[in-house]
């Protein structure tokens, strides 16, 4: 008897605020003059870093220059593959109307190229990218191994394809003297990209590391010839290798090449006058009808120019300014005749 | 298979006793029964191929198989089999666990064991050996094993009684009787035997009241009915033995038949997401699919020579149709498998909070409520039709005496010092009953002025409380215990009987011709000269006695109506104060009859009974020369009083049909019991009220009676209303176009449709169906009396199939186990005896009052719940998954998804599943108190108004929005992107992570305003998943991860250096502003323009929150009832022959018995008389009955 009576105890459920539902908890209703003050305050904040933005954009000094047609010649060179051996280089000029204050950096920009198609994107090895087997080219189809079977280091497409134009920064100080503007070819790939992602594999010599592997098809020099005069700089951690490998998002992008190295006449940033490009035309793009560009631009405390975000922060601040201006009318007009309700 | 073909061609069943040979080549099947599913072997096939069934299975496995393809995988395989693997599994578990207990219960029920006649042996048999033909013997309170002819039994002439409430409900016994030539064989095992009677009758049916057969036995041939047939689910009750062949087993018996198949119970929720869901995504791939074709023609064609030079060309429709298939993959994540987990886990949340719910424990019979399905909550809150049965569920199954009125005075109301009438079930104290030592501990009648009546002697009372002792067709024995058990055919009589018996006059034999009551202690005997018995169209039963002293009386009982036509002039005061009193007891919804006498003349009386023999004689028009007797000699009676009986309600049935009816839910009664009780009960719970437009009754008994009864219903209906609205025509077209809801809109006024058991079986035929239903859905309020088991199941069904709405059925016995089973939802109401109503029921609970919690709070909640849940989850994996559609435009149609592949696994599973969870599990939009206070509130999930198509597509619209958002902010800002520190941000990766942060933000911010009762969980889980989504982020983008699996996470340093650029975070910031805000300004003007009720009871709940915490309940008022008849007797006819016969009283009993009835019993041998005397007459009237049946 005893036990059926505690039988029956234990059938009663718990009378504990969870069990019950009964937790303690704000019930969230958020009344008009909250919806409405957040509202304004939203607006008012998205409008006023519209206005930051858009000022910080427009004091961004910035170069572009299609060199696709351009360089016609050159690039017509480059449609029959057979010509890969010959060289073009290729000239531009521009005037620089105002002197570019600061940080000076060079982008090179590519239209139509799309770096992120689904298989384009697998086709790379991240362990031989990071040294530790060299031979490793298991996702790279379809840039596996060369004609010879020998492993291609490094292999797959997105290697295969790199961008491998070079520019050069002329500075006309006048007619006859061409300055060479200084730049510096390092530091231009992430931290990350360049001491963890990406590692020479270990031996004396670069050479004899990639020993037993093939050059992509594309390229003209193996991997450990990239750089030449610094041999930091070679192997898989070049610094251009690096940019490149770094998929861009769309099909139009700007990838970092070269940063001005602020010394002489150069120090506070490339002072107004005339320029010129002068490009080794490499990289052909008429076959997939793409263009390519140079890019000078300095920077501001947000980084590149982002036009587009102060534009849209303005919309949206004016937006929400308009709407809660709206709904402050539907509430008021809606409150005098809001007294029915609950019997 | 060859059984189930032989089983389909059997049109009629031959059965020859004793002889398993014989009735083997029959293949009939035995009486073991199944109703599990699976066995270890089989398990795993059937189960699995059951489980891939579901479509939702069929397609991820689908999935799974296209992400094995390289060509076509577009992501890893792992996002896939890990959740479908666990849901599987998961299921697999709940299914073997079910069938666990199946078998279990299958297994007992199969081992049960019975007395089976073998090799001319009584043997000990398990129920699952017995076979078709077989022989067994029953004893008292056994449950009947099969289907059973009844061969003999202990009591005289083959009788035997027995219980059917398992197959219909019925509590009252029932009598059943053996032919006379099977009879003789008594208990004589070696004849038993002998017996080879062949049995040729009909196939296996359901039909409970029917069965045609032909025994030929000795070379002569004897036809059968229902009344020899005893049938599985009974029990046998005062009868020691009884024999009986088996005729019927296992799955062919009445009971097995009348199961109804258990169907897979699913959700319209689970129906519309199906088919929105593959619609959209194969629309999505498709145009994924062409896009991948035109680009791959136009610019692919040229890229590829560049990028994968050494391929051969690809035909650019070949690469759509992979495409197509990619992208499906991709898409998937519009409804992950983590939406079925997540479905199914708050569906089980909701279900222990039912089971949690002290409100719904009812702590008389430790009973807690119990959700046995877990899967059908939300439809609780979307109920349109309740079907509840009446015995047992809307009722107590008890009888009292309450109220009397004796000679214009009330009896049984407790006046209180003010003189106010107050509820005497209030008073504490019972009174004790000095003068019975009878007296049960159980009766509560408190009214000590009747107790100064009866010792003061006031004749009008002891008269009265003697017509109670006599006029009845009770059967009395005493137990071991020496105590009186009554054996009642209604339990209006027994408490009646049970009344005057603790009130000192005792009822305590009877034999056919006397009747011996204990009168204030003294013994006395009447002689019963006359038993004018009841029948449905007299209303009423009398008695006819000759006292000790030689008085001739006549004692009645019966419908008032009928009784006060046939009172002696001289009662007009005391007619017209008694009519009072039956109002007043009408109006307390009490069962009522009216009592009276009349004193006869030797002289007259034997005249009169002269006439009714020769009546009895003749053989045409008897019946109506026997009737002309009783009304000749029931007349100029003097009337007593009337009593008052209540069948008592269970405890908050009133408000609970009062609320539900507030509420839009309709209450149909379907129930076994006869039309008068049915309709006083519906009277009494408030669903039939004298302020009813009309009331309508069908009781045709031809099919043609029943369709014009329907008609001039219809007509009664429209009639009325179509003066109230002028537009006829138009109401005509509009009926045939949308019938349901204009209708109901056009019908004014309260209408009720009481419809019988024989109406209803011709008015289910499919011509009149309609008819049926449309009368039906327009009343308030429907009662369906005398209706079987599967008849119930087919109003469900009618119900359900043409007025799509969701229902509900509720009992508590085995006769309501196929509504129980048909019914979108079954509840069952535990704590009874039986046991199979719950087994059966999907939700289970004591008490019918917790219906209104379940339905009204935890119905509507779970509804509302599972509604945000869905609406949040599709317009959560809209935006997360559309991101893709759009980028699709960007990437050539490659099938690159945004995200990371961890994320895409992840994002479903971890970083946005706690929260929406904690909200489809905890949310409360209003409280538990004001949903019961407005069950106005119930509505919108009738009409399905929170998750229907339109807010679907809203959410999908949503959904897209915010996508679009998330893709197009994120990619005009990384148009001419740079970082600080010049280099590149606008990667590839980068850009993945932008979107995907700014994904988990904005949708974390959307359940934050989503949630609207936060408690701590909410909190934990909305701020943890942010916090967990960080985390696992740069766990992920660390570089020791990365060092370790090179390949897997390619996103080293990603988040370092994607998140410490100030113009990531305003991208972010912006993307959240710009998805969020339109949601907040639609819903903030929809509340301010058009607020729902629940939106105004929350701004109403928050103002009053500082004011007042509660509001106190409204008082439930009483109705006021006019004046009805309650006269209920639930009493079949016959019975009066049946004592006079003397039939079903036996020649000795087993219990001890006390001298006095010994002697009475044994001094005659009346019993063999009357045998020779009635048996003709009685073979007669069964037969009869059975038609009238």
């Amino acid at each position: 008897m005893k036990r059926k009576c505690q039988d029956y105890k234990s059938r009663l459920p718990d009378n504990t605020a969870m069990k019950q539902q009964q937790l303690p908890a704000f019930r969230l209703q958020l009344s008009a003059n909250e919806i409405l003050s957040g509202f304004f305050a939203i607006g008012l904040f998205c409008l006023g870093m519209g206005i930051i933005l858009l000022l910080s954009a427009k004091s961004i000094r910035e170069v572009e220059i299609n060199y696709t047609e351009k360089c016609a010649t050159c690039a017509k060179l480059r449609e029959d593959a057979t010509n890969f051996d010959k060289e073009c280089n290729c000239s531009i000029s521009f005037y620089l109307p105002q002197k570019m204050e600061g940080n000076v950096y060079l982008y090179y920009k590519l239209y139509g190229f799309y770096q992120n198609l689904y298989r384009y994107i697998l086709s790379r090895s991240n362990i031989q990218l990071v040294g530790t087997d060299v031979k490793d080219v298991r996702n790279c189809a379809p840039f596996k191994t060369s004609d010879n079977g020998l492993p291609i280091a490094p292999c797959g497409a997105i290697a295969n394809s790199m961008f491998n134009d070079t520019i050069v920064l002329l500075y006309n100080f006048n007619s006859s003297t061409h300055i060479r503007v200084p730049m510096v070819r390092t530091e231009t790939a992430w931290w990350t990209d360049k001491y963890v992602k990406f590692q020479n594999p270990t031996f004396q010599n670069l050479s004899s590391a990639f020993a037993g592997t093939a050059k992509p098809p594309n390229w003209p020099k193996p991997v450990y010839e990239l750089d030449e005069k610094d041999p930091g700089n070679n192997g898989f951690v070049n610094d251009d290798f690096i940019v490149w490998m770094r998929t861009a998002a769309f099909p139009n992008f700007k990838k970092l090449y070269r940063r001005l190295h602020r010394i002489g006449n150069f120090t506070e940033g490339l002072p107004a006058g005339s320029y010129s490009f002068i490009i080794n035309y490499n990289f052909p793009v008429g076959r997939f009808q793409g263009q390519k560009a140079v890019v000078l631009s300095t920077l501001t405390w947000s980084g590149g120019s982002s036009l587009f975000l102060a534009l849209a922060y303005l919309v949206t601040g004016a937006v929400t300014l308009l709407a809660s201006f709206s709904m402050m009318a539907v509430h008021l007009k809606l409150k005098e005749r809001k007294t029915f309700f609950l019997q | 298979m060859f059984c189930s073909r032989k089983k389909s061609l059997e049109v009629e069943r031959i059965v020859k006793a004793n002889d398993r040979e014989y009735n083997e080549k029959f293949l009939y099947k035995d009486n073991r029964i199944h109703t599990s599913k699976y066995s270890i072997l089989t398990f795993l096939p059937i189960n699995l191929f059951e489980q891939f069934q579901r479509v939702a299975n069929a397609y991820f496995l689908f999935l799974l198989i296209l992400q094995l393809i390289p060509e076509i995988s577009s992501l890893t395989w792992f996002t896939t089999i890990v959740p479908l693997v666990l849901v599987v599994t998961m299921t697999a578990v709940k299914d073997a666990t079910d069938d666990y207990f199946r078998h279990k219960s299958d297994n007992q029920v199969n081992n049960r064991q019975s007395e089976v006649l073998i090799d001319s042996k009584l043997q000990n048999e398990k129920w699952m050996n017995v076979k078709v033909g077989d022989i067994i013997k029953l004893e008292n309170n056994q449950f009947v094993a099969a289907d059973l002819l009844l061969l003999s039994s202990s009591e005289p002439h083959g009788l035997c009684y027995i219980e059917t409430a398992e197959l219909d409900g019925e509590t009252n016994l029932k009598v059943r009787h053996a032919l006379s030539v099977t009879s003789e064989l008594g208990a004589d095992i070696s004849r038993l035997a002998k017996f080879d009677g062949i049995v040729v009758c009909e196939a296996p049916n359901n039909k409970l009241d029917k069965f045609t057969g032909v025994l030929s036995w000795n070379g002569s041939k004897h036809s059968l009915n229902n009344e020899k047939i005893i049938l599985r689910g009974c029990v046998l009750r005062n009868t020691s033995w009884c024999f009986g062949m088996v005729i019927f087993a296992g799955p062919d018996t009445k009971l097995m038949q009348n199961s109804g198949k258990t169907k897979f119970k699913r959700t319209s929720i689970d129906r519309l997401m199906n088919t929105l869901i593959f619609g959209f995504l194969i629309c999505l791939g498709t145009i994924l699919a062409i896009g991948n074709s035109i680009w791959e023609n136009q610019v692919g064609d040229q890229f590829r020579t560049f990028l994968f030079s050494n391929e051969r060309e690809k035909n650019s429709v070949f690469s759509g149709f992979l495409t197509f298939w990619s992208y499906i993959i991709i898409l998937n994540t519009v409804v992950p498998i983590s939406l079925y987990v997540s479905v199914e886990v708050i569906r089980l949340g909701h279900s222990y909070f039912i089971n949690w719910d002290r409100k719904m424990y009812y702590s008389r019979k430790a009973t807690p409520a119990e959700a046995r399905t877990t899967t059908l909550n939300e439809e609780l809150g979307q109920i349109e039709y309740v079907f509840s049965d009446k015995t047992g569920t809307l009722t107590q199954n008890i009888m009292t005496f309450k109220k009397c009125s004796i000679n214009g005075r009330i009896y049984g109301e407790v006046c209180d010092d003010w003189g106010q009438k107050t509820d005497m079930t209030k008073k504490k104290e019972t009174m004790g009953f000095s003068v019975s030592p009878q007296a049960d501990r159980t009766f509560q009648f408190f009214d000590h002025h009747l107790m100064e009546s009866i010792e003061l002697g006031d004749p009008k009372v002891h008269e009265f409380l003697r017509l109670l002792a006599l006029c009845h067709t009770v059967m009395s024995e005493e137990n071991s215990a020496g105590e009186l058990i009554y054996q009642v055919q209604s339990p209006d009589e027994g408490a009646l009987v049970t009344a005057a018996k603790n009130l000192g006059f005792i009822f305590k034999s009877r034999t056919p011709e006397t009747i011996t009551i204990e009168e204030l202690g003294t013994l006395v005997t009447y002689q019963l000269l006359a038993f004018l018995d009841f029948n449905n169209f007299r209303k009423r039963m009398s008695v006819i006695v000759r006292n000790p002293e030689g008085q001739i009386k006549l004692y009645s009982k019966g419908a008032d109506t009928i009784l006060f036509e046939r009172l002696h002039p001289s009662n007009e005061d005391l007619l017209t104060l008694t009519s009072d009193h039956l109002s007043e007891f009408a109006g307390e919804g009490l069962r009522t009859l009216a009592i009276a006498y009349r004193d006869l003349d030797d002289k007259y009386f034997r005249e009169w009974h002269k006439m009714l023999e020769d009546a009895n004689t003749t053989t045409d028009e008897r019946d109506e020369r026997i009737a002309g007797l009783y009304e000749e000699i029931e007349r100029d009676l003097m009337l007593l009083g009337a009593t008052a009986v209540e069948d008592k309600l269970q405890d908050g049935v009133i408000e609970t049909v009062t609320s539900l009816s507030l509420a839009n839910i309709k209450i149909w009664v379907l129930t076994g019991d006869k039309q008068e009780t049915a309709i006083n009960i519906g009277y009494a719970c408030n669903m039939l009220t004298d302020d009813m437009n009309d009331v309508f009754i069908i009781a045709g008994n031809t099919a043609t009676e029943v369709r014009e009864e329907l008609r001039k219903a219809k007509e009664n209906l429209f009639g009325r209303n179509r003066s109230f609205s002028n537009g006829h025509v138009v109401f005509e077209k509009k009926q045939s176009l949308e019938l349901d809801s204009v209708v109901e809109e056009t019908v004014t006024g309260d209408y009720a449709l009481i419809i019988n058991g024989h109406s209803l079986a011709y008015a289910l035929e499919s011509d009149v169906k309609n008819d049926l239903l449309e009368l039906a859905c327009m009343c308030k309020t429907v009662v369906c009396c005398r209706v079987t088991p599967l008849q119930k199941a087919q109003v469900v069904e009618l119900v359900k199939k043409y007025r799509n709405a969701v229902t509900l059925a509720i009992g508590d016995g085995a006769n309501d186990v196929s509504m129980i089973k048909s019914a979108h939802i079954g509840v069952g109401i535990s704590g009874q005896e039986g046991l199979q109503a719950v087994l059966a029921s999907d939700y289970s609970f004591a008490q019918f009052r917790y219906l209104q919690r379940l339905l009204l709070v935890h119905g509507r909640w779970s509804y509302v719940r599972m509604c945000k849940f869905l609406c949040y989850f599709f317009y959560k994996n809209f935006a997360f998954t559309l991101v893709h559609f759009w980028f699709g435009f960007f990437c050539g149609f490659s099938a690159q998804t945004v995200y990371d592949q961890w994320f895409i696994t992840l994002f479903n599973i971890v970083y946005t599943s706690l929260p929406v969870l904690a909200m489809g599990i905890f949310d409360q939009d209003v409280s538990d108190q004001n949903s019961m206070d407005y069950p106005q509130l119930y509505k919108p999930g009738q009409l399905n108004l929170l998750f229907n198509k339109s807010e679907f597509f809203i959410c999908m619209a949503h959904g897209v929005y915010t996508s679009l958002a998330l893709f197009f902010i994120p990619y005009g800002a990384f148009h001419n992107m740079a970082g600080e520190d010049g280099r590149h941000t606008a990667d590839y990766q980068s850009f993945a992570v932008t979107t995907a942060t700014s994904l988990v933000i904005v949708v974390s911010v959307q359940i934050a305003l989503d949630t609207s009762y936060w408690t701590v969980i909410n909190h934990v889980f909305i701020w943890g998943s942010i916090a967990t989504y960080f985390s696992i982020l740069f766990t992920m983008h660390s570089n020791d991860i990365f060092g370790i699996f090179p390949n897997q996470f390619p996103f080293v340093g990603n988040a370092r250096h994607s998140l410490t650029q100030k113009c990531i975070w305003l991208v972010i910031l912006l993307t959240t502003v710009a998805s969020v805000m339109p949601v907040v300004a639609f819903r903030f003007l929809k509340v301010d323009l058009f607020p729902t009720l629940s939106d105004q009871i929350r701004q109403w709940q928050k103002a009053q929150k500082k004011a007042r915490p509660l509001r106190t309940r409204k008082p439930q008022t009483r109705r006021s009832s006019s004046r009805r008849s309650g006269y209920a007797f639930a009493h079949q006819e016959g019975y009066g022959e049946l004592i006079t016969s003397g039939k079903n009283m036996r020649a000795k009993n087993p219990p001890p018995m006390s001298g006095l009835e010994k002697t009475l019993y044994n001094s005659t041998s009346w019993i063999e008389n009357l045998c020779k005397k009635t048996t003709d007459t009685v073979s007669s009237f069964s037969q009869d009955k059975t038609v009238k049946l």
